[in-house]
């Protein structure tokens, strides 16, 4: 371990020197030879990016240029840094996977908060540097030891205006309600909003969620299983609902913004009850551009101005309150956080999803299928 | 060293570094997924017992294998009939046919399952001309089901049984047909009783083919049968991504291994597998 630390310090010392003209290139692909650095991470460059890039895993599609212009571009003026981006998807498995190999290439992860909860006591991640980040940018319960959430996204739903003109749904309740609300509605494969949503349909209270009672959610999920398909990603849901093969679905708020554009109207977000899902940035145990400056990048993503080119780029809505105040008059609709919202969202608690996840989805699989 | 040489012929040698390559590199990961499989999260059989004693994943096990039986019969009927068709028709429309055939074979899975849903889709093509025509008064549920899934998986499957029935077809002997027709036997005799056993290696390499392709599939299962449809595949990727329990996963992959080899050992107990792969029988 200590020898680890060595070569890389050596390393990321040499780098700069090959940067600045001090070193020729020959001794420096030698060093990094000698010490053992991954030949393909030689290749990549990714030696250099030890020196001066943060390497920001994330989803891929429009958040390469959103997390570039919102926190690259601040980030970089601050600290000479720059940003690259891997797209591959920080999901839980492939984040244990890469600490497990001892071959760490990026720098913090586009996850969720409650893979902090799952992945940092057993020694995947590096613990949020407190004296950097802030803990009051974001909201209570959302700062954790090895997570802080920085923005929020949320599952609400969207409905047909066409089927529902009238007597448009306005909760859960009326989600879950195939006799006064027919159709067939679209459910997250991966239990995550799901289970939520079908207990406050089912009239357990927003504030009273957790412990979930898991039976009493399935229960409720198979009642209406008859008149619901599942979706896995984002384009899944985005297209059954524009091909019309359901009249509600169960959506990301953002994705949400983007269906009610693309349908002119016909399809509505309804963000009432909607469930805040704490979007957090987590730091790969050992990651390779050192444990200060992915601090420093983490906290440029919680500064006001980023929160919002945030949520005018991604749809994502600030998870810094002093942010709030500020979301714009034309995404207060989609933002869950905007005064229009706050007070009819319920919040996501990551301790229990950390902890149960893993079982909640297996159960929920088996529910469904 | 000669009498080394007089045991092992001297290009093993060159063959070596590549053979030992191949076995560390292929070897490595299976018996890695095996150890996983009897140690993660703890030591011991766990993993298997809970074949045993969680309903839910017998659930899956069971459906992933009706799946690939149906998907096999019909991939491989319908198969043997295009087959037998392009055997038997004009070179230039069995050309045709062959280029259609490897056409659809060369296009990405992905398209094709979602070609399905543009067709067969709520508000698909099919279901949009039925219901102008006033044929039918709500959508028809293709896709988003087993049914779907079916229909997806057998349509990817068709060139995968057509290609060895076609070696096994082209590669008989027509005289032997004609001798039987010549003895007295009607058309119908003459298939049943010469054609179709002449042609049984055919049947038995593009069913192993297609079964054993069809225990893997993943995306088709999970687009086309909206959820509901969940084979091993895609629950051993959930296993490994999302939920973090990769002794499971590991105890299903290698079940599907054991499966697999298990059902190559008991072919071989009827038939010489090297005359399914297109060696001889002899």
């Amino acid at each position: 371990m200590q020898d680890k630390q060595f070569m890389k310090e050596m390393l990321t010392e040499s780098a700069h020197a090959y940067k600045e003209g001090r070193m020729d290139r020959r001794t420096f692909l030698a060093l990094c030879g000698a010490s053992g650095v991954a030949m393909n991470a030689v290749l990549a460059g990714d030696a250099q990016a030890a020196a001066d890039h943060v390497v920001m895993w994330n989803w891929g599609g429009q958040s390469v240029e959103c997390h570039g212009s919102a926190i690259g571009d601040a980030f970089t003026a601050a600290t000479g840094k720059g940003v690259k981006f891997d797209t591959s998807g920080p999901l839980e498995g492939k984040i244990k996977e890469m600490v497990d190999s001892g071959n760490v290439t990026a720098d913090v992860a586009d996850a969720d908060l409650f893979n902090a909860v799952s992945l940092g006591p057993t020694g995947h991640l590096e613990p949020i540097d407190y004296d950097i980040v802030s803990k009051d940018k974001t909201l209570p319960g959302y700062a954790l030891e090895y997570g802080v959430s920085v923005i929020l996204y949320g599952y609400a739903f969207v409905y047909d205006t066409e089927a529902y003109g009238d007597n448009p749904p306005k909760d859960w309740k009326d989600f879950f309600d195939t006799a006064n609300f027919p159709g067939t509605r679209a459910l997250y494969k991966w239990a995550n909003g799901s289970l939520e949503a079908a207990l406050m349909a089912d009239g357990v209270a927003g504030d009273a969620l957790y412990p979930l009672d898991m039976d009493r959610a399935l229960n409720k999920i198979k009642s209406i299983k008859d008149d619901s398909i599942y979706w896995g990603s984002g384009s899944e849901v985005h297209s059954m609902v524009v091909n019309n093969e359901v009249t509600m679905a169960i959506i990301w708020q953002n994705r949400g913004r983007n269906i009610e554009n693309d349908t002119d109207g016909r399809f509505k977000l309804v963000n009432n009850q909607a469930m805040a899902m704490p979007g957090a940035y987590i730091v790969p145990k050992g990651n390779p551009a050192g444990r200060e400056a992915v601090m420093q990048f983490i906290a440029t993503a919680q500064e006001v101005p980023a929160q919002l080119k945030l949520l005018d780029c991604l749809g994502m809505t600030p998870s810094n309150p002093a942010a709030f105040g500020e979301i714009p008059e034309d995404q207060q609709p989609y933002a869950i956080t905007s005064a229009m919202n706050i007070d009819k969202i319920v919040y996501n608690d990551p301790t229990w999803w950390g902890e149960n996840g893993g079982d909640a989805v297996n159960a929920f699989l088996e529910a469904i299928s | 060293m000669n009498a080394v040489a007089r045991h092992i012929h001297p290009g093993w040698a060159i063959v070596a570094p590549l053979l030992v390559l191949v076995v560390a590199l292929y070897l490595g990961p299976i018996l890695n997924i095996m150890w996983l499989s009897v140690t993660d999260p703890e030591p011991g059989l766990g993993n298997y017992r809970k074949l045993y004693e969680s309903d839910s994943l017998l659930r899956i096990v069971w459906t992933t294998l009706r799946i690939c039986v149906i998907t096999t019969i019909f991939s491989v009927s319908l198969g043997y009939s295009i087959a037998y068709a392009m055997v038997h028709c004009h070179l230039r429309q069995k050309n045709y046919m062959l280029t259609l055939l490897l056409v659809s074979f060369w296009i990405s899975i992905l398209v094709r399952t979602f070609s399905w849903l543009m067709l067969l889709g709520r508000n698909g093509l099919v279901n949009n001309t039925f219901e102008t025509l006033g044929l039918i008064s709500a959508p028809i549920a293709f896709m988003r089901n087993e049914l779907g899934v079916l229909i997806g998986m057998v349509h990817y499957m068709i060139p995968y049984a057509v290609l060895p029935l076609l070696v096994s077809m082209q590669s008989l002997d027509s005289r032997v047909m004609d001798a039987s027709r010549n003895l007295g036997a009607s058309g119908s005799q003459t298939f049943w009783r010469i054609y179709l056993p002449l042609t049984l290696p055919g049947i038995v390499a593009s069913t192993l083919l297609v079964f054993i392709l069809s225990l893997g599939f993943y995306v088709t299962p999970a687009v086309l049968g909206g959820g509901k449809v969940l084979m091993v595949a895609e629950y051993i990727s959930v296993q490994l991504l999302v939920t973090l329990k990769w002794g499971t996963a590991a105890m299903l992959a290698a079940l599907m291994l054991a499966g697999v080899l298990a059902m190559l050992w008991i072919m071989s107990r009827f038939m010489k597998l090297s005359a399914v792969f297109g060696g001889s029988t002899r």
